[in-house]
C-alpha cells in the first residue's frame, strides 16, 4: 500500500470550497445561537418559575439528545407534517438550536463566576442593577466566558460535518463523494482531517491572541 | 399507529448504543490513562507524542474519524477483519482516547504540586509517587469533568448510524422507512438517548455535590 | 443623630445573627465595632447600607429612613460609602477609571471633573503615580487605598468599614490605617467592624462589643480596653493579648 497524493492535488480547491461552506453554516449558527443563548440564560436567571422551568427543560433536552437525531427531527420529522426545510437551512436550524443551550450554560457560569464582592461593590456605590452588570460585571464575565466560548465553536464546528448526513455539501460529504470518484481513500480523508484540524487550531490560535490583545488587566 | 410493534427494535439499537458506548469508555479512558499521564509526565518525548495525538483527534470530527476507520483503517490493517460493531467500537475509542487524556491530565495537574514533592522526599520513584500519591487524588479531580464527556460521548455515538451499524439513531431510521412516521419516531428515539444520557448528568451533579 | 439603629433583628434561615441591636452614631464620631468572628459585626455593618435586608428594626441613616416604603436605595448608598474586606476593586479598570466610575454614572459629574476629584483622592491615599495601572499590579494595602478613594468620590456623610484590614499582609496595614486615621481627623463620620485593637484604642470616640447577636457593651476605648465590666468581653479581649 503506497500513498499517492498527485491524484487529489486537484480536487484540493473543491475541498477548500466545502470547508468554506462548513465555517459559514458554524459561523451564522454560532452568532444566531449565541443570540438565543443568551435569552435562554436570562430566562433561567429571571424570578419567574415558569420561565426558569422552561429554560431548564430547554437546556436539559437538548444537552442530552444527539445533534444528530435533533436534525433528523427538523429534517425528516417536520418535513413529514409539511414543514419543509432543505438540508442547509435544517442544519441552520439544527445547530442554532443546539448551540444555544451550551451558550446558555456558558453564559451562567461566567456570569456567576464573577466574584460576589464587585457586584456587591457597584451596589454599595449607589448603582443601579443595570448599571452594576454594564460597567461591573460584564467585562469580566466575558473574559470568563471567552475560553469556554472558543471551546464551543471549535465543537460545533466539528459537528458540522454532520450536514454530510442529509446531504448538505460541506466538507464531511465532499470527502465521501470524492472518495468514491478517486477511490484514493487513505488520501482523501488524511488530507480532509488535516483541513479541520488546521482551522480549529487557527481558531483555538485566533481566541487566545483576541484574549491578549483585548484583557490586558 | 401502533407503535408498540417498532418499540423493540428502537430498544434492541439503545441496548447496543450503550454497549458500545461502554466498551469505548472502558478502552478510551485506557487510553486516556497511559496518554493523560504522558502529557503530564517530565519527558518532553512523551509529552510531544501524546500531544500530538490528542491534539490532532480533538480537531477532526467525529464523524471523519468513523468514516476513516471504517474505509480506510481496513486497507492499512488488512489482516484484521473489520466489522462495523468492531468499527464503531475502534472509532469511538480513538476519540475518546484523546478527550479522556486531556481530563486525566487536568485531574493530574491540579494534584498541588507539593504532593509529588512529599513523595520524592520520602524516596519514591516516579512511578510510586504516581501510582500511590498522585494518581488517587487525580482520579476524584477527573470524574466530574470524565461524567460530562460520558454523556457527549453517548450523543456522538449516534453517529456510528452513518458507517451502518443499528445503534438507537440507526434503528430510527430503519423504522421510519418502515412506518413512514420520522415525527413520533425520533421523538422516540430522542427521549431514548435522554433516558440514556440524563442519568448520566444526574449522577455527575450528584458526585460534585458531594465533593463540594 | 447621623445614624440610628432600634431593634434590628436579622435572620439567616432559621438562624438569627441580630437580636435586636440599638444604637446611634453622632456626625463626625469614629465608632469601632470589635467582637469575635460570627458575633454578628459585620452583619450589622452590611444592614446600615441595606446590602443585607432585614424585616424587623428600624434604620434611619444620613437623613435617609431604609425601612420606608418610598426609600430609594440608590439615594442612600450615594451618602454611605463602603469599603469591603476583599477590597472589590474592579480587575478591568485602571485604577483612576475605578473611582471615576460612580461619579460619572451615578453622580453625572463630569469626565474632567471626576477625573480631577479622583487626582486629588489618590494624592490623599497617596497613590497618585498608580492612576493609570490596572489594580492586578497592585499590592492589597494600595488596592484597598484605592477602594477608600473610590468610596470618598461620591462625597459622603458616611463611610462604613468591613475589617478593612483583615485580608491584607501585615507590612501594608499601617498604610491603610493611616488613611483611616487621616479620614477621621478630618471630621468623617465612621463606623470600622475591625480586629485592630492599636486602631480601635486610638482612634475611636467609641467601642461597640458585639458577640452573638448583641451588643454586649460600649463606651469609650480607655473604657472597653483598660476596665471592660463584661466577662465576655474580658474574655474576648484577654485571648487577644
Amino acid at each position: 500500500m503506497t500513498l499517492y497524493f498527485g491524484d487529489i492535488l486537484p480536487y484540493l480547491p473543491v475541498m477548500l470550497k466545502a470547508l468554506w461552506v462548513s465555517i459559514y453554516v458554524t459561523l451564522i449558527s454560532f452568532a444566531a445561537g449565541g443570540v438565543l443563548g443568551i435569552f435562554i440564560y436570562l430566562a433561567k436567571a429571571s424570578r419567574f418559575k415558569a420561565l426558569q422551568l422552561f429554560s431548564n427543560g430547554y437546556i436539559e433536552v437538548i444537552r442530552n439528545t444527539p445533534l444528530l437525531v435533533q436534525l433528523y427531527l427538523i429534517y425528516f420529522g417536520l418535513g413529514s407534517i409539511g414543514i419543509n426545510f432543505n438540508p442547509l437551512w435544517s442544519v441552520l436550524i439544527g445547530m442554532t438550536l443546539n448551540n444555544s443551550a451550551y451558550t446558555a450554560e456558558i453564559f451562567r457560569a461566567g456570569i456567576s463566576a464573577v466574584p460576589k464582592g464587585l457586584r456587591e461593590a457597584g451596589t454599595a456605590l449607589g448603582m443601579p442593577f443595570h448599571q452594576t452588570f454594564r460597567y461591573v460585571i460584564l467585562k469580566p464575565g466575558i473574559r470568563n466566558v471567552l475560553p469556554a466560548l472558543t471551546n464551543q465553536f471549535i465543537v460545533l464546528f466539528l459537528f458540522s460535518s454532520i450536514g454530510s448526513v442529509i446531504a448538505l455539501d460541506e466538507l464531511t460529504s465532499t470527502l465521501q463523494n470524492l472518495n468514491s470518484q478517486t477511490l484514493r481513500t487513505l488520501e482523501i480523508f488524511s488530507v480532509g482531517a488535516l483541513l479541520y484540524f488546521l482551522t480549529s487550531a487557527a481558531i483555538a490560535f485566533g481566541s487566545r491572541i483576541t484574549e491578549r490583545l483585548a484583557f490586558r488587566w | 399507529m401502533d407503535f408498540v410493534q417498532y418499540l423493540p427494535p428502537l430498544l434492541r439499537g439503545a441496548g447496543l448504543t450503550l454497549v458500545i458506548c461502554v466498551a469505548a469508555g472502558v478502552l478510551g479512558s485506557l487510553i486516556g490513562v497511559v496518554l493523560g499521564t504522558a502529557k503530564a509526565s517530565p519527558s518532553w518525548i512523551a509529552r510531544a507524542i501524546s500531544s500530538l495525538y490528542v491534539n490532532f483527534i480533538r480537531g477532526v470530527p467525529i464523524l471523519i474519524i468513523l468514516l476513516f476507520t471504517y474505509f480506510a483503517l481496513p486497507l492499512m490493517l488488512p489482516a484484521l477483519t473489520f466489522s462495523r460493531g468492531f468499527t464503531a467500537v475502534v472509532g469511538l475509542s480513538i476519540y475518546s482516547g484523546a478527550y479522556m487524556a486531556e481530563i486525566i491530565r487536568g485531574g493530574i495537574q491540579a494534584v498541588p504540586k507539593g504532593q509529588s514533592e512529599a513523595a520524592e522526599a520520602l524516596g519514591m520513584h516516579y512511578f510510586v509517587r504516581l501510582r500511590y500519591v498522585i494518581f488517587p487524588q487525580a482520579m476524584k479531580i477527573a470524574v466530574p469533568p470524565g461524567i460530562g464527556f460520558l454523556i457527549a460521548l453517548v450523543k456522538a455515538s449516534s453517529l456510528v448510524s452513518v458507517i451502518g451499524f443499528v445503534d438507537l439513531t440507526r434503528a430510527g431510521r430503519i423504522v421510519t422507512t418502515l412506518n413512514q412516521e420520522p415525527l413520533t419516531t425520533f421523538l422516540i428515539v430522542g427521549a431514548l438517548y435522554f433516558v440514556i444520557s440524563y442519568p448520566i448528568s444526574l449522577l455527575g451533579t450528584w458526585y460534585e455535590r458531594k465533593l463540594a | 443623630m447621623i445614624i440610628t439603629v432600634e431593634g434590628l433583628h436579622k435572620s439567616f434561615g432559621k438562624l438569627e445573627v441580630l437580636k435586636g441591636i440599638d444604637c446611634e452614631v453622632a456626625e463626625g464620631e469614629v465608632l469601632c465595632v470589635i467582637g469575635p468572628s460570627g458575633s454578628g459585626k459585620s452583619t450589622f455593618l452590611r444592614c446600615l447600607n441595606f446590602l443585607e435586608s432585614f424585616r424587623e428594626g428600624q434604620v434611619t441613616i444620613s437623613g435617609h429612613n431604609l425601612t420606608g416604603a418610598k426609600t430609594n436605595l440608590n439615594a442612600v448608598r450615594r451618602d454611605v460609602g463602603m469599603v469591603f474586606q476583599s477590597f472589590n476593586v474592579f480587575p478591568h479598570m485602571k485604577v483612576i477609571d475605578n473611582i471615576m466610575l460612580a461619579p460619572m454614572k451615578v453622580g453625572k459629574v463630569s469626565r474632567v471633573d471626576a477625573h480631577a476629584r479622583g487626582m486629588v483622592l489618590l494624592e490623599k491615599v497617596g497613590l497618585t503615580s498608580k492612576a493609570d495601572v490596572y489594580p492586578s499590579t497592585l499590592s492589597g494595602g494600595q488596592m484597598q487605598r484605592v477602594a477608600i478613594a473610590r468610596a470618598l468620590a461620591m462625597e459622603p456623610t458616611v463611610m462604613l468599614f468591613d475589617e478593612p484590614t483583615s485580608a491584607l499582609d501585615p507590612e501594608t496595614v499601617g498604610d491603610v490605617l493611616d488613611v483611616m486615621k487621616k479620614l477621621a481627623e478630618e471630621g468623617m463620620t465612621m463606623v470600622v467592624v475591625t480586629h485592630e485593637m492599636g486602631f480601635a484604642r486610638e482612634v475611636a470616640d467609641r467601642v461597640l462589643f458585639m458577640d452573638a447577636g448583641v451588643i454586649v457593651e460600649e463606651g469609650t476605648p480607655a473604657q472597653i480596653f483598660e476596665s471592660p465590666q463584661h466577662v465576655r468581653t474580658q474574655t474576648f479581649l484577654s485571648k487577644l493579648l
